[in-house]
């Protein structure tokens, strides 16, 4: 207890020296949320690495507010309901100032409704289906606007596919993008039998078929794309499919959405090259900054190491944490929250992002083909996109807009004027 | 300090040599030419390049081709100052050595900051491709030559076909001009210059199944929907049809009529409406009294009114529409070709419809095979340990990630892919045939004729196994290659083909049925394990040890377990969750099979396999609802003949 005592009165005192006008409680605490264990391990734990560097980078500068920055790390171990526990822990027992965490779409609506009921501060760096704002959460991946539509342009204008084939796993976001696609592509003349939608489960294996579909549809003659949203490992059965049947990139082009540098890491690419990927990083962007940051990335964790997209969406959500807290002069969530909107931080890529008032950024869309090497070529890069919460091109959904900073709403219907509903437990 | 001072020394004389060099070159025609389509040249859009390649396939230059295949193969760069193009090569990360396209001749090692790549996409790379076929199809190259015949198949265009008929005489490789003749004539089908000669390319394809011709016989038989007063004489009308039939819906039939100026257009009943609110004066709308618009009948009226007077457009009523879709008739009329060509494709591609069903149906039932033998290898070491002894192994699959990991460590230190299979096959099997009588020894041989605790024991071990595979290699799946005399396909046509990893597996398969017949039928072992299953008691009292017996049967049927490991990772992936994907199936298929009998497991195999692909043909957009239904029919089928498809009957099936 005596222990306990000093520790805070010395914090107290170095507060007092280092900020004497801020009540700032030091050391600010940064949450990370991301699964150590489990099937998400290898993907999130990237991502806790990247926070650590990015805080220790941070106090290297000079911390935050006068504050040394300290990052608390839990392990939700890819359990979508334990997601919900440990930020509850997070934000009651460690009392952190932010979270950064999550990766798939189902644990993000696991801490929805804790991290709103405390009233605490979430930033997802993960590419989603969209149809969700909430106040607390900063999305900071793409949103369908940002990464699939950009991509069916690419295949509609520049590739000129007259056919589609819709591959995905059976689940959430696959559901939803290829939902949001087809009324896309049907709002762009490309007739309803000539798109060909398959959904496969996690880890399927035999493509044979599949690919055999495929082929087949460019018998009438018309050029086929394939938008690939299957996820983890069955894309590696399906990639060696596809070259055992010898459609090269320039027939059959195949753009995947949840295909980045660490996932090609486990293929041996020398078939996929000219194959497509679209995000908003990649590892092969040619700045200065980047240049930067993998160097500092493969210092700390090994020269093998990659980079990828969800880590530039977390380097530039927490410095613009950072330059919110700055300016708020406080960690205070509402506070930080409204500091937040309008806030800008130069991309890895080149250009600046801005967080917008519905909590997702502007950024750019970059189309990359596969190389020999694992890396992506980037041959289409577009300028920044404004993320937009509620797509377009649903009907229910195009109604809807969020705006945290005008309207106070994640979810406000334009046509009645109203706002649906402020909590995001749709 | 003194670094940087050399360094921006060293980038000011290379940028003077640069600049020297690219003053020499400004005014050479080609970079002229490159100059006049700088600008869509650095767009780099599909959209606007055309002109640009356009202009340098016809510009008879002779550093066209260069250009054009530097361009091809991203080797391309822009000067962002002087807009000036030049090719290089990277040398790191950050220089670059320039070449001037006049003359080939190197500038310089360079800084790629003041220089931009120029990165087509593959859209635009395509029309490259087309454009260079005129300069490739005689190349003393094979390889460019069998490039061209690539781009020419990508994107047709009628100057090829004098090019490649050119070309054809010269021809010494026998591969490249028996696709060079093909190519010719179906070339000749879309572009020939006389009808009869395009009716004669179609009818020298009797009897093709190929996608590429199926593509262009489409292509002539293209329709476009039109209407007259009276069916025309023409003989390029494909077929009359009937508005509001599947071919052509009400409402695109009278758009057809609008566009013809054959009828007014036609509102939908809401902008009806919104016309008339819109047109509300003093509670009337055209004199008509807003509260005796009750009816359709009544607006139209009111409607027709406002048009008369002028205030809306004029529009059709929906008894008009009925009345002009009855007094018009709608056909299709061949657009893509002349009337002859047209018919003659029709004709061509309704034979080939016939042929293709069933073609497509061999496809299916190869890739059932397939299928079937994978089922079968996962299943054949389940069916001994499961079959034969009555164990219900849950870690059967993991078993298998087992093999499959141990071919991925040995491929990490034998590079060559062919040798690296030949030591993982009976590596593999060792690993397992360890790892099966360690656990034979260590759990299951206490818990014999304890189904239960078995089934949980095992279960438990499996989770354990690949919690500890996830801890040792990660959960990203980890590449297993195949050597690569096994890549690619069997290609019987372009509707059936099987990849020859695939067949490599069905063989696989058939060995070791063999193996496992013949280690049944034809060894003291088999002889032995047969004695123990019937009848332990007995077989001890003859001097056969069950114990040990036991123990080397359920090591046998790991060791294949690894085995099937191997040959599944070749073609699918190597994770720790992958004998999760195989567990049920093996068990799936030695139950509907019937126990203990291994031709039943093959059987099973094959049924498990064709019911799966013929459900995922009826019902090809979702394959995970294929796998529910045929679990569904299997739990139906189990309930007719729970003893499988080939039930044990007397002594044996009451061991």
């Amino acid at each position: 207890m005596p222990k306990t005592l000093t520790l805070s009165l010395s914090a107290a005192a170095l507060c007092i020296a280092a900020a004497p006008a801020m009540a700032q409680d030091c050391p600010i605490k940064v949450g990370v949320l991301h699964s150590l264990s489990g099937t998400m391990a290898i993907s999130e734990t990237t991502l806790k690495d990247t926070m650590e560097m990015l805080v220790e980078q941070q106090n290297g500068a000079g911390g935050v507010l006068g504050c040394e920055l300290e990052a608390v790390v839990v392990d939700p171990a890819s359990d979508w309901p334990l997601f919900a526990e440990k930020a509850r822990e997070l934000l009651t027992v460690h009392e952190v100032d932010v979270i950064f965490g999550n990766w798939t779409s189902v644990s993000r609506k696991s801490v929805l409704p804790v991290i709103e009921e405390l009233n605490g501060l979430l930033f997802y760096p993960v590419q989603y289906e969209g149809e969700e704002s909430s106040k607390n959460v900063f999305y900071t991946g793409a949103a369908p606007n940002q990464q699939a539509i950009p991509a069916t342009d690419y295949f509609l204008e520049e590739l000129e596919v007259e056919k589609f084939a819709l591959l995905g796993t059976d689940y959430v976001y696959p559901r939803t993008t290829n939902n949001i696609l087809e009324s896309y592509l049907q709002q762009n003349g490309i007739a309803e039998e000539d798109i060909f939608v398959n959904y496969t489960p996690f880890g399927h294996s035999d493509w044979s078929k599949i690919v055999a579909d495929v082929v087949a549809l460019g018998a009438d003659g018309k050029k086929v794309g394939v938008i690939s949203t299957i996820n983890g490992d069955a894309n590696v059965g399906f990639y060696k499919e596809l070259a055992a049947a010898g459609i090269s990139a320039d027939d059959i082009p195949v753009v995947a959405f949840s295909v980045g540098e660490e996932e090609l890491s486990g293929l041996d690419t020398t078939n996929l090259v000219g194959h497509l990927a679209a995000w908003n990083y990649f590892q092969s962007a040619d700045t200065e900054a980047n240049e930067g940051w993998i160097a500092a990335w493969k210092e700390r964790m090994g020269a093998e190491r990659v980079t990828n997209d969800p880590m530039e969406a977390h380097y530039i959500g927490f410095n613009m944490w950072v330059n919110a807290v700055t300016d708020a002069g406080s960690t205070d969530v509402d506070a930080v929250r409204t500091a937040m909107y309008g806030q800008e931080f130069p991309n890895l890529t080149g250009g600046t992002a801005v967080m917008l008032p519905n909590h997702h950024l502007a950024k750019p869309v970059l189309i990359g083909e596969i190389q020999e090497d694992g890396q992506f070529d980037i041959i289409s890069q577009t300028e920044e996109v404004p993320g937009d919460a509620w797509t377009d091109f649903l009907p229910e959904s195009a109604v809807l807009v969020s705006d945290w900073a005008e309207l106070g709403c994640g979810m406000y219907n334009t046509e009645t004027s109203t706002c649906v509903q402020i909590k995001s437990n749709y | 300090m003194f670094a940087r001072i050399v360094r921006a020394l060293a980038a000011a004389i290379v940028s003077l040599s640069a600049g020297t060099a690219t003053a020499q070159d400004s005014e050479a025609p080609i970079q002229l030419l490159l100059q006049d389509h700088g600008e869509i040249i650095a767009k780099s859009s599909r959209r606007t390049i055309g002109p640009a390649i356009d202009a340098l396939a016809t510009s008879g230059l002779p550093e066209a081709q260069n250009v054009l295949e530097r361009w091809q193969a991203k080797e391309m760069w822009l000067n962002k100052e002087t807009g000036l193009f030049v090719f290089a090569e990277e040398i790191d990360r950050s220089t670059i050595r320039v070449f001037d396209f006049a003359d080939g001749s190197e500038i310089g090692a360079v800084p790629d900051d003041d220089w931009k790549q120029l990165k087509p996409n593959s859209g635009i790379r395509g029309l490259i491709g087309a454009a260079l076929v005129q300069f490739q199809l005689s190349d003393p190259d094979p390889a460019n030559r069998a490039t061209a015949l690539d781009a020419i198949e990508r994107d047709a265009e009628e100057s090829h076909l004098a090019a490649l008929r050119a070309s054809i005489d010269g021809e010494t490789d026998p591969a490249i001009l028996a696709r060079k003749t093909r190519i010719e004539r179906l070339l000749t089908i879309e572009f020939g210059e006389t009808d009869q000669e395009r009716v004669a390319a179609i009818e020298e394809f009797q009897g093709d199944l190929g996608v590429d011709l199926r593509a262009v016989l489409s292509r002539m038989v293209t329709t476009r929907a039109e209407v007259a007063l009276d069916a025309p004489e023409r003989d390029d009308i494909a077929r009359l049809v009937e508005p509001g039939s599947d071919a052509l819906d009400r409402d695109s039939a009278y758009a057809l009529l609008v566009a013809a100026d054959l009828a007014a257009p036609q509102i939908t009943r809401d902008e009806k409406r919104d016309a008339l609110v819109a047109n509300i004066q003093d509670g009337e709308v055209a004199g008509v009294e807003v509260a005796t618009l009750d009816t359709e009948a009544a607006r139209d009226l009111a409607y027709a009114a406002l048009a008369e007077a002028g205030v809306v457009e004029p529009v059709a009523a929906e008894t008009a529409v009925a009345e002009a879709l009855d007094s018009h008739v709608f056909y299709e009329r061949y657009v893509g070709a002349p009337a002859a060509v047209a018919i003659a494709a029709q004709l061509a591609l309704d034979g080939i419809e016939a042929r293709l069903a069933l073609n497509q149906a061999a496809d299916l039932l190869l890739d059932a095979l397939s299928l079937a033998s994978i089922y079968f290898l996962a299943a054949i070491g389940l069916a001994i340990t499961f079959g034969v002894m009555g164990v219900i192994n849950m870690a059967h699959g993991e078993f298998i990630m087992m093999g499959a990991y141990t071919g991925y460590v040995v491929q990490l230190f034998v590079p060559d892919y062919t040798l690296s299979i030949m030591i993982a096959l009976p590596l593999a099997f060792a690993v397992t045939f360890g790892a099966g009588v360690a656990m034979e020894r260590l759990v299951i041989r206490w818990l014999y004729h304890r189904p239960l605790e078995t089934l949980l024991a095992t279960f438990g071990i499996s989770i354990a196994l690949q919690q500890l595979a996830k801890n040792i290699f990660g959960t990203q799946a980890r590449p297993l290659t195949s050597p690569g005399w096994l890549d690619g396909s069997l290609v019987f046509n372009d509707v059936v083909s099987i990849s020859y990893i695939r067949i490599a597996i069905f063989v696989l398969a058939l060995l070791f049925l063999a193996l496992f017949l013949f280690v049944m039928n034809r060894t003291r072992l088999g002889l032995e394990v047969r004695a123990v299953t019937q009848n332990p008691r007995m077989a001890a009292s003859m001097g056969i040890n069950p114990d040990r017996i036991n123990m080397l049967t359920f090591g046998f049927g790991s060791g294949i377990a690894g085995i099937a490991g191997v040959a599944i990772g070749l073609y699918a992936k190597v994770t720790s969750e992958m004998g999760q994907d195989y567990i049920v199936q093996s068990f799936m298929t030695v139950v509907v099979g019937g126990v203990g009998n291994i031709w039943g497991t093959l059987l099973g195999a094959s049924l498990v396999g064709l019911l799966q692909k013929g459900i995922e043909w009826f019902n090809p957009s979702n394959t995970l609802a294929a796998q529910t239904y045929m679990i569904l029919f299997i739990i139906l089928f189990i309930q007719f003949r729970p003893r499988g498809i080939i039930a044990l009957r007397g002594r044996a099936a009451e061991a």
